[in-house]
């Protein structure tokens, strides 16, 4: 096997990159939830800890890494210290296969601004996420606490809920596209994004993904009201940083693949002139969902556990099942006329689509116990 | 040695010992995790054939879906804390001899079949991706694919008829 | 003056002959009824005379006469005048009929009877300790229970300045020399209690079988004392099937301090920032109830400016009060502090004016007897009528608009916790609860004290009696509390503020007294017996944290872990009145 040590070496700075870019983006994104938060509420938020706080997140990570690692007693010790490793990892390798921008010149060689273009990205990233939940469940079930077993149970049932939803919301730009590579699909959103022809896919995906990372208003494994702090309840220090980190990792993430998916990834004026813009957009995009996610935040109670599932099996999984079919009524409709104009029946057929169920649904959803 | 055969070996070892941790670990929530290494170890088999897609379809479907629900059911019962079920006279003899049966058997195919391996076929270009992967699914095996989902159907519906059934109760 | 509880109902004295008899000692009203015959008498006062409604338990330790006296306070859920009769025992052996079967909303008064006085009552369900812990010696509300620091009956201590120089008893018997134990008790021995009879009492309650017939385990989780959502150190026992509460038992006493004999030690008017301490989050309102009940006994009434300025005070009260607790019955459902912030905002500038005035935010001790403390500074009242007419409409309307018809506000709120009219009543529930359950009962209507009766207002009932109504009853109180400041404002008269000369040592005639007022939680209820010298002989809080507490199984069986939350939320407790 003959190595090429210029590519490896790419392949390894790239992944560094990534991942420091991912740790550091953590950091700042607490600070910018924060401060964000603090707007909401009338308030000023962090500012004590350098100019406008910015050191913020710094003094946070020195406070964590000295606090006390507690390990109760009645603990599954192994899996205690394991679960929230687990938790982590998957929140860093799931980017890997997202395009932050096209092709770029540098030192004589092409670089690709993606680690790996498998051509299953898609999929990949749909296992990545269906195993991230371990870690939760694992911390719930070894903390020997049932706070945080109520709260491990809590995000199975979630994540069983909702990876449906989440991975239907996959097939419209993979039907879209022909691709189940993000290169692909966002190479395919060069004239449209697909957000115009896929809204209720968009929304619907968006949503799901909100349960999948468990934020508000669907943070019920770890909701602090009812279940203290969840499955986390008996973790300190650095341990609970890890679940902090995994957390707003996937914060990150999910925004970034929302926005390879239906935003048109790196894509905007101009990037193929300049390249460079491509990763400043891509940027832009995904502060403009996590500002998305903090507002959600900001704004909406809980939704109550229960309702939660009916949510997801009554409402999203029977929506994005249509989406699904009128996605492929309208590429099929695109092939027998050869008209590209029916691909606007997607957006136009899902919509009221949508507002048919959301209006019969309700009463399974909102009003369960009138 | 080459690459491929080391990272098989490791992979082996891995395989193996996750299979026997699950089978002896008293714990059901270390079995179930030991499982979940087993069908990590053989989606990297698949993706060393070739197969990243039935490799990542193994994950997400075993490894992600299936053995969620376990843990779950595990959890939700508390059967992590039951003890060992006593076993019947004839269980541990039986297990025993049929064990013995099946390493009887496949040591005599080892050997019988030595020489006569399969020849690797030729990989065709675009083994195993998800384009060749739909249009096999649903043009060759079109009428297996369909039998299966609606067994699977009649199995949903009939786990739906029991538990209302008992509800009334 | 006697008590204001005098009936003009005969009947009671003709239709009991034996066991019924005036209370005629001076200063007193009502009946003594005969302990034997006290659930007749109860249950005919109950469906006959038309007083459905149980407002305070409490009991008062005579203990030169050798007697414990209970004391009960009827009301009519239609208004008027209540009706107060005393049951008179032998206090060594203390016993008395439990009025749990008549009235549900006696549980936790009668137990808090039996745990600081003694008062057995038979056939209570459940009659533990519910605010000292089981293993406490004695029963602290007793004449003869002395604490560790005693010294006297009543203060001001003696010892506390010999020749002119102040110190404190501690100083002198240090902590440890002082203590005494129970005979027999050896401290180093001691293994804690183990809540044995706690977890009996709900196991026996989840054993019963759940609703879909499948039998299945369930799982006793201890809510608290430390945990997020119980507004302090409150503890519930629930025991779960899945994540539907099956019982629930409240556990408290955290934060006991017993508020009420640190009262019977103190003179009368020490103990008016005491009350301050109660319900720490609207202290005007405590002070309001505890003046109106000492006056009763002097006689006395404050005059028209500082009639006007208690009403405005309590008026800002209840809202800053109910702006508070709309925020955190919404911090409780999960929203991330947005509203709670949102709420005090305004908030804020009540406590400020609370500031200007009383001098103190939170602890203001602004009510005397016969009067308020002081007048309005300088541009105070400029600032009430700028909050009451501009600022307080806006956010109210504000707060209707962003939570009122919110999907998931409605969603958590709508048929969660629900209590009917018949049982609201039945558990004594008072204040937003007892109205958000269709009951339209508010003191300042049904009973009026101070000069409530001058004002136009509405009494605002909801008729669902779940979370959701328990909400937005709030929001319409407090439109009717600012259409109350605004009138209040706009009549304020000019005058002294304080009946006679301010006193230190007031002097109030042998009696009792109970004074209530429409809290903003509900009635609180001041009973004060006095002998005629410097201290009270007894001090009683009827707390409406503490009532209102007694119907939370009820509410919360058959909900989510998660509606338990915003069903505690939506009674809105503060611990310090639920423990005192």
């Amino acid at each position: 096997m003959i190595m090429d040590w210029a590519l490896l070496t790419e392949w390894t700075i790239k992944s560094l990159v990534l991942i420091f870019g991912l740790i550091g983006g953590f950091a700042y994104l607490t600070l910018f939830e924060r401060k964000v938060l603090a707007r909401f509420q009338v308030r000023i938020g962090p500012n004590r800890a350098g100019p406008h706080g910015i050191l913020q997140p710094i003094a946070d990570a020195i406070k964590l890494i000295f606090k006390e690692e507690l390990i109760p007693a009645k603990a599954d010790k192994i899996i205690f210290i394991v679960a929230p490793i687990i938790t982590v990892i998957p929140a860093l390798i799931i980017l890997a296969v997202v395009p932050f921008g096209p092709d770029i010149r540098l030192f004589g060689r092409t670089i690709t601004l993606y680690i790996s273009d498998l051509n299953v990205a898609v999929l990949y990233i749909m296992s990545v996420t269906s195993i991230s939940v371990y870690g939760i469940v694992l911390a719930g079930w070894s903390s020997n606490n049932k706070y945080a077993t109520l709260g491990g149970i809590r995000s199975t049932a979630q994540m069983i809920s909702y990876e449906l939803a989440l991975g239907l919301g996959f097939v419209g730009p993979i039907l879209l596209s022909g691709s189940l590579s993000l290169v692909g699909i966002v190479d395919a959103q060069k004239n449209v994004w697909f957000f115009l022809y896929q809204p209720v896919g968009a929304f619907i995906f968006w949503v799901a993904n909100l349960a999948e990372v468990n934020r508000a208003p669907f943070d019920m494994p770890e909701a602090e009201q009812e279940l203290t702090a969840g499955y986390h309840t008996e973790y300190s220090g650095m341990k609970f940083a890890l679940f902090f980190m995994a957390e707003y990792i996937k914060m990150i993430a999910v925004s970034a693949i929302a926005v390879t998916l239906f935003f048109g990834g790196y894509r905007g004026p101009l990037v193929d002139q300049f390249p460079v813009l491509g990763p400043l957009y891509f940027l832009i995009k995904v502060v403009a969902f996590l500002y998305l996610m903090v507002w959600v935040r900001a704004t909406l109670p809980r939704i109550r556990y229960d309702r939660l599932m009916a949510f997801g099996w009554k409402l999203l999984f029977p929506i994005s099942l249509g989406n699904v079919l009128l996605t492929a009524v309208g590429i099929g409709l695109v092939g027998i006329t050869g008209n590209n104009l029916w691909l606007w029946f997607i957006p136009v057929s899902t919509i009221l689509f949508f507002l048919l169920v959301s209006h019969f649904a309700q009463g399974a959803v909102a009003g369960g116990n009138k | 040695m080459s690459i491929d055969i080391i990272l098989f070996l490791g992979l082996a070892v891995v395989a193996i010992l996750s299979a026997a941790g699950m089978l002896f670990s008293r714990n059901a929530i270390y079995s179930a995790l030991f499982l979940i290494i087993n069908f990590s170890a053989i989606a990297v088999y698949y993706l060393i054939l070739g197969a990243p897609f039935i490799a990542l379809t193994q994950i997400t479907v075993y490894a992600g879906a299936i053995m969620v629900l376990f843990i779950f059911v595990i959890m939700l019962l508390g059967a992590e804390q039951t003890g060992r079920t006593p076993a019947s006279w004839w269980m541990r003899p039986l297990g025993m001899g049929l064990g013995a049966l099946l390493i009887l058997e496949s040591l005599y195919l080892i050997f019988t079949h030595l020489h006569s391996f399969p020849q690797p076929i030729e990989i065709i270009d675009g083994f195993g991706n998800p384009g060749q992967v739909g249009e096999i699914l649903f043009d060759k095996y079109v009428l297996p694919f369909e039998i299966i989902s609606l067994l699977l159907l009649v199995a949903m519906i009939g786990a739906i008829v029991l538990t209302k059934k008992k509800m009334k109760r | 003056m006697s008590a204001q509880v005098v009936t003009e109902n005969v009947d009671l004295l003709e239709k009991f002959p034996q066991s019924v008899k005036q209370d005629d000692r001076a200063g007193y009203a009502g009946y003594i009824v005969s302990a034997d015959h006290l659930l007749e008498v109860v249950r005919f006062i109950r469906d006959d005379m038309g007083f459905d409604y149980l407002a305070s338990i409490t009991g008062v330790d005579y203990l030169p006469n050798g007697l414990m006296e209970a004391v009960y306070h009827f009301y009519k859920t239609s208004g008027g005048p209540g009706l107060v009769i005393k049951t008179q025992v032998d206090r060594e052996q203390a016993a008395i009929p439990s009025l749990v079967s008549l009235y549900p909303g006696a549980d936790f008064q009668e137990r808090e009877a039996w745990d600081l006085l003694g008062i057995r009552f038979d056939g209570h369900p459940d009659l533990r300790r519910i605010l000292m812990w089981e293993g406490f010696a004695g029963h602290p509300l007793r004449k003869d229970w002395h604490e560790p620091y005693y010294e006297e009956e009543g203060k001001p201590y003696k010892s506390r300045w010999p020749e002119g120089k102040v110190y404190r008893r501690e100083d002198k018997n240090p902590f440890h020399k002082n203590v005494d134990y129970p005979a027999g008790f050896d401290p180093d021995k001691w293994v804690p209690d183990d809540d044995s009879t706690l977890y009996a009492s709900v196991n026996k309650i989840s054993s019963a079988g759940g609703e879909s017939g499948i039998k299945t385990d369930y799982v006793i989780v201890n809510m608290g004392p430390q945990h997020p959502s119980t507004h302090g150190v409150f503890r519930m026992v629930v025991a779960l099937e899945g994540e539907t509460i099956r019982a629930l038992k409240p556990v408290m006493g955290y934060l006991h301090r017993n508020h009420e004999k640190i009262g019977e030690r103190n003179t009368f008017l020490q103990n008016m920032p005491f009350t301050d301490r109660l319900d720490y989050l609207s202290s005007m309102s405590n002070n309001f109830g505890y003046a109106l009940a000492v006056e009763k006994l002097m006689g006395i009434k404050p005059p028209e400016r500082a009639e006007y300025l208690r009403v405005i005070m309590a008026e800002f009260t209840r809202i800053s009060n109910h702006l508070f607790a709309i925020g955190s019955l919404l911090n409780d459902m999960g929203a991330y502090f947005t509203p709670m912030l949102y709420a005090i905002e305004e908030r804020e500038l009540i406590l400020d004016i609370f500031e200007a005035t009383a001098g103190s935010r939170i602890m203001c001790n602004y009510f005397r007897f016969g009067g308020v403390a002081r007048d309005l500074p300088e541009g105070v009242e400029e600032k009430m009528r700028d909050l009451a007419f501009k600022r307080l409409p806006r956010k109210i309307d504000e707060l209707d608009l962003y939570l009122t018809n919110n999907e998931i506000v409605k969603a958590r709120g709508e048929g969660v916790g629900v209590l009917t009219p018949e049982q609201a009543i039945a558990y004594s529930a008072s204040g937003p609860v007892l109205r958000a359950s269709g009951v339209p009962y508010d003191i300042r209507r049904a009973d009026p004290y101070s000069i409530y009766d001058r004002f136009d207002f509405d009494v605002a009932v909801r008729y669902h009696g779940d979370v959701y109504d328990r909400y937005l009853i709030r929001v319409d109180e407090m439109r009717q509390s600012v259409r109350i400041i605004q009138q209040a404002l706009n009549g304020l008269p000019k005058g002294p503020i304080q009946e006679g000369k301010p006193q230190y040592l007031v002097r109030v005639p042998a009696g009792e007294a109970y004074g209530r007022v429409e809290a903003p939680k509900g009635e609180l209820g001041f009973y004060v017996v006095s002998n005629g010298k410097a201290n009270p002989w007894r001090y009683h809080v009827r707390a409406p944290s503490f009532v209102n507490i007694t119907a939370l199984e009820t509410m919360a069986k058959g909900n989510k872990v998660a509606d338990t939350v915003a069903i505690l939320g939506s009674i809105d407790i503060v611990l310090g009145e639920l423990d005192r």
